[in-house]
């Protein structure tokens, strides 16, 4: 009885949807988007972030590499607002040039995760069968595949440029996007519309991308958000092995590791790129729920 | 509006807590080289403890009970609470006879004869006694036994029983630093019937002499150790039993020894020593080692094969602060080859921080602008710090440093899986030596002589010196100290001279313990004996 | 769905036999020479050398492969190079530790994370939504060390409620599993959250409410039911992960378990402890993803499987 309702209203649902986009999508965005407060603020921050990434050398109020070896480990001062590291260096300065580095890895590699995981996940999902078996086999094996292994592995083969790090760190994200795509593709595919719109004769293309895939965006968003501080975080641990950024370019996860011999003593060598860390994972969570809301045709308050 | 609140909210007690962070944070300290912890290790009241047992936190996990086959020192110390050797070192690595009472070489360093104490049993009962020596040296002198520690007896040609106590080995060739082949760990003295008894469970199942005996090893965690009340020296064992217990992380060691769970830890970071010294009952023990730490420089490549070049890199680093940066003061500048505590040690004149005379001998050498190159090391902090260190002070010189820290299996293989010298792609390599049988020998050759380049040994300088071969053969020849220590005190001002590495410091060995402890220690090359722990 | 349950079950050994291969190739394939790591860092070229031979490492890369998987055949995982302990000894005492913290974090992570997300879905952009958003946040951005640590330094040494590390007694699971589970109940809040809220929005539960049906039975029976798909993926995941041992958490809290093991077997390059570890984890995932293949069907009885 319940199946019978959710067909004819789906339908609907589906035709208006296409009217809507048809209509001014963009706009219809915004308007949308602009009524979240949170993400507004969230947005604003991360626009920051990114001048920051730009122009931080230029606003440091330190050199980022210059030691002083006078001034080890002192708590923060007005002099030095977050205190100064190991080597002397004004770990407020380091933050702000150090914005690049992880902002960037971060971001990109989480990205190519979800593309790929994405794309896997779809696949994986919608066709089923042989292929759904053997894609889903492949990611259990990058699932058991210790991260440091993966690492030793892709310097030996790449070498350790900053780049690989990317590919290595999005290689860890790959397998879990494509898991959490393909679970709801699978919901999403059961449901009767893809079924009639199947029935239809419509294109596989045309349904996994039209039909399918935007009931996985707000899965995919959640992920994404969530993953950029452990990205940040493992590119740091990947930096100790010899992969990606080194000495003495400021990297926040690297600052925050350096301080794990001193916690107790020295708290403000790891508090302050925690600190960096823990806002832009928040405003980038912030900002996943507001696109998330605005990218929703359902949502009409 | 209320969502402005929250930011508010949000905003302030963030404020907050980087208040209070900051308000206990400790002072930074600008003092200079070799600093003591231990000053004011009386001031404090003595703390409580419960019982007559000691818990002793240590980094790693451990790896074989089977001295013949040990090859860290790690499990090296937990050993020698339960076996002990015919000779062994004292808290400064000055040699001592233990199951030995004399012994005595020949001139030509080729015979050694040992006299036995009388009347010891080992914890099985077995009585100990020249038969039982014999077993032991036959046993990691015979390659088929393909133990770790084969090459330290792969000399020894012949062990024989005298008479009950007296043994006579004899050496295939001469080798003047045998004795302390003898004081090392590898040489301690297994029970003959265990080792018929569990063959290669051996290192499972520890049977010695020592003052403790064997009770329990869970392999993923600890190892336990009870009194042996039939000991043969007078007064020991003064506790009833010692746990060790791997902890790997730093902090949660040091949080071990505040809570009590652990009554001596090592090591502890340099970074934590001084602010928990003197606190909840702590003693933070500072002493000099004889683990050296240098950067090797390789010499068979451009530009480093000019010694000009490799002369201004030892000018152009602050010793004094690489001291402050990396070890917080705990250490001492490295003035030889080797470290003070070594045997035949002859101190050198140190290379001055004197940034001026590195840039000059750099533009002598044709490197007036500079040039750029690579340092390899592990990846640990400590080292990562160094190399960071070393980039900076370089970098002041002209020299545009790369660090690249490395995970331990792929630096080994990068450098000692090196077939050819000129394959070699190391440039400069941050490493530590520490020699563990306490002779210059074991200090100077697997690390500097011709024949000890990758993948023989671990000289990564690529250093080749005829004139330095041939005194360090020499001084192998004989047993005799003096002629020893003459040429060695040429080897080393030589080498010196010539700068294959970039000479850096002599750290401490750092050690934590509770107050009420005493008679742990640790030695200087980082091994640990707690023998002699007593509660007081 | 039964004939599917067989024939993946079926085909979990074949599966392992290529992975075994391919995992066999990789380890050996990576720089490290296990005959110099287990033989010391002072050995001399003879040691390391007497060290390759015993471990088998002289003899061709194929025959090596040979023995490791006539071995395996007869379940026998071969031994330590670094210990010469049997392999199946060393993970066999490491599992159980690992196991029940896993245990015991997940449990927390899943009551607190769906209990979060929940309310977090139903009281969308109030306080509460903020809240639960925040201690997601911090729970996935805060590294492992730094709470460890930090429990550590508050609750044994401050309070002394419990002890530093270890698994000695049950007071020591306390503090690692909230270590562990904190990551975990973020991941299960969020998108506990995200997909509470998707399906809140769909029609037939509109039209439920339209019906007259009662808002708690909306969210607790229909709502969250479908909601669960996204988030039993992502629980067995971490199931599986914590399986595996956290490196950084065992090591904080000197624990026992298949992390530490890994990390040493990996810095020695101990082939066939790292290989077996590998091979555990595999059939690990395997089995949890199977299990959460099959709760997708009982969840949503639309989803078959062909």
């Amino acid at each position: 009885m319940e199946n019978g309702t959710v067909i004819v209203q789906s339908e609907d649902q589906v035709i208006q949807h296409e009217a809507e986009n048809v209509r001014t999508p963009l706009l219809e965005f915004w308007r949308k988007f602009k009524k979240q407060r949170m993400a507004m603020i969230a947005s604003s921050f991360i626009l920051l972030l990114f001048v920051v990434a730009l122009i931080g050398p230029f606003i440091a109020p330190y050199s980022a590499v210059e030691p002083d070896y006078n001034n080890i480990l002192s708590p923060p001062s007005m002099e030095h607002l977050a205190g100064t590291d190991a080597f002397g260096r004004d770990i407020f300065s380091r933050i702000i040039e150090g914005t690049r580095i992880s902002l960037f890895v971060g971001l990109s590699s989480v990205f190519v995760g979800a593309v790929v995981g994405t794309v896997l996940g779809l696949i994986s999902g919608f066709y089923g069968g042989r292929l759904d078996s053997i894609i889903m086999r492949f990611c259990d094996v990058l699932f058991a595949f210790p991260g440091i292994l993966l690492a030793i592995g892709i310097i030996a083969i790449l070498g350790p440029g900053l780049g690989n790090v990317i590919i290595a760190v999005a290689i860890f994200g790959i397998p879990t996007f494509a898991r959490i795509v393909r679970s709801s593709t699978l919901a999403i595919k059961a449901t009767v519309y893809v079924e009639s719109a199947r029935s239809i004769g419509a294109p596989a293309k045309r349904i996994i991308w039209k039909h399918i895939f935007p009931g996985t965006i707000s899965s995919i968003i959640v992920y994404f958000t969530m993953r950029i501080g452990t990205s940040i975080l493992t590119a740091a641990s990947l930096s100790f092995l010899g992969l990606g950024a080194q000495p003495p370019s400021p990297e926040w996860g690297a600052m925050l590791s350096s301080g794990r011999d001193f916690l107790n003593t020295a708290p403000h060598v790891t508090f302050f790129p925690g600190l960096a860390i823990f806002i832009t994972v928040l405003a980038f969570n912030l900002l996943g729920d507001g696109l998330r809301d605005a990218l929703d045709p359902k949502m009409k308050d | 509006m209320f969502k402005r609140k929250y930011l508010a909210t949000f905003l302030t007690s963030l404020l907050a807590v980087m208040l209070v962070i900051s308000g206990c944070s400790g002072q930074s300290s600008t003092e200079t080289n070799q600093k003591k912890a231990t000053d004011d290790k009386q001031d404090q009241p003595i703390a409580k403890k419960e019982g007559n047992s000691i818990t002793i936190a240590i980094k790693d996990n451990l790896i074989s009970m089977d001295p013949q086959d040990t090859n860290d020192t790690l499990s090296g110390s937990i050993q020698s609470t339960m076996l002990e050797g015919l000779v062994g070192f004292d808290k400064d690595m000055k040699m001592i006879p233990v199951l030995a009472e004399s012994y005595e070489a020949s001139e030509d360093a080729k015979v050694f004869i040992f006299k036995l104490r009388e009347g010891v049993k080992f914890h099985d009962g077995t009585p100990f006694n020249a038969e039982a020596v014999k077993v032991n040296i036959d046993r990691v002198s015979n390659p088929d036994n393909k133990l770790k520690r084969y090459s330290m007896f792969e000399l020894v040609e012949k062990t024989e029983a005298v008479d009950e106590y007296t043994v006579k080995v004899t050496l295939k060739e001469p080798f003047g630093a045998m004795l302390n082949n003898f004081a090392h760990p590898a040489a301690r003295i297994v029970s003959p019937e265990a080792i018929k008894k569990y063959g290669k469970d051996i290192a499972m199942h520890p049977v010695g002499t020592g003052p403790f005996k064997f009770l329990e090893w869970d392999q993923s965690d600890h190892l336990t150790v009870e009194k042996n009340p039939e000991y043969w020296q007078e007064g020991l064992p003064k506790v009833d039993g010692i746990k060790f217990k791997p902890v790997p992380e730093n902090g949660a060691r040091v949080a071990m020894l505040q809570t009590g769970e652990a009554d001596f830890i090592y090591p502890i970071p340099t970074e934590q020593a001084e602010s928990i010294n003197g606190k909840d009952g702590i003693v933070v023990e500072n002493r000099p080692s004889i683990v050296a730490r240098y950067m090797a420089i390789n010499t068979t490549k451009k530009p480093f094969d000019n010694v000009k070049v490799r002369q201004a890199i030892n000018y152009a680093i602050n010793k004094e602060a690489f001291l402050k940066v990396v070890y917080r003061g705990y250490g001492s500048e490295m003035d030889s080859i080797i470290p003070e505590g070594l045997q035949f040690y002859s101190k050198q004149t140190p290379y001055p921080y004197d940034p001026e005379k590195a840039k000059e001998l750099l533009k002598e050498a044709g490197y007036e602008k500079g040039f750029e190159t690579t340092v390899w090391g592990g990846n640990n902090s400590d080292a990562i710090k160094a190399m960071e260190f070393i980039q900076q002070q370089l970098g002041l010189v002209g020299i545009k440093v790369n660090v690249i820290p490395m995970e331990s299996g792929t630096l080994s293989d990068k450098i000692w899986s090196v077939q050819n010298e000129e394959d070699a792609e190391v440039e400069l390599y941050y490493g530590g030596w520490s020699s563990s049988t306490g002779d210059a020998d074991w200090g100077i050759r697997p690390l500097l002589a011709g024949g000890s380049i990758p993948p023989k040994s671990y000289n990564v300088a690529y250093y080749q010196n005829e004139k330095a071969d041939q005194l360090i053969n020499a001084a192998l020849q004989t047993a005799d100290p003096e002629k020893r220590k003459a040429a060695y005190a040429e080897v080393q001002e030589m080498i010196w001279e010539d700068a294959p590495w970039a000479f850096l410091v002599v750290e401490d060995t750092m050690a934590g313990m509770k107050n009420y402890l005493h008679g742990v220690y640790l030695l200087p090359d980082g091994s640990m004996s707690a023998r002699e722990a007593e509660i007081k | 769905m039964f004939r599917y349950i067989v024939r993946r079950l079926l085909g979990i050994v074949p599966t392992l036999l290529i992975v075994s291969i391919f995992i066999f190739l990789f380890v050996h394939m990576i720089p490290g020479d296990p005959a110099r790591l287990v033989a010391g860092p002072d050995a001399s070229y003879q040691d390391v050398e007497l060290v390759r031979q015993e471990l088998g490492l002289d003899k061709p890369l194929v025959s090596q492969y040979f023995t490791y998987i006539s071995n395996l055949a007869q379940a026998d995982l071969g031994t330590s190079m670094k210990t010469k302990r049997p392999v199946f000894d060393e993970i066999a005492a490491r599992f159980m530790p690992t196991f029940w913290l896993t245990v015991w974090s997940m449990a927390w992570a899943i009551v607190f994370g769906l209990l979060i997300g929940v309310i977090s879905a139903t009281k969308r952009n109030k306080w509460q939504d903020y809240t639960g958003m925040f201690s997601a946040v911090s729970g996935i951005s805060l590294p492992s060390f730094w709470l460890g640590l930090m429990l550590i330094q508050l609750f044994s040494v401050q309070l002394g409620w419990f002890p530093t590390g270890g698994n000695e007694s049950w007071t020591g699971y306390i503090l690692p599993s909230i270590t562990l589970g904190a990551g975990v109940a973020a991941v299960i809040a969020r998108f506990t959250r995200s997909s509470l809220m998707d399906i809140l929005r769909e029609d037939y539960i509109r039209t439920g409410r339209a019906k007259g049906l009662k808002e708690n039975v909306v969210v607790w029976k229909h709502a969250l039911k479908n909601a669960m798909i996204p988030v039993v993926t992502m629980t067995g995941l971490q199931f599986g992960f914590l399986l595996g041992g956290s490196i950084v958490v065992e090591t904080v809290f000197s624990w026992p378990g298949l992390g530490r093991l890994l990390i040493d077997s990996v810095s020695f390059r101990d082939y066939p402890v790292i290989q077996a570890e590998m091979l555990l984890f595999a059939l690990e995932f395997i089995l949890i993803n199977l299990i959460v293949d099959i709760l997708y069907g009982v969840m949503n009885p639309q989803i078959r499987y062909e």
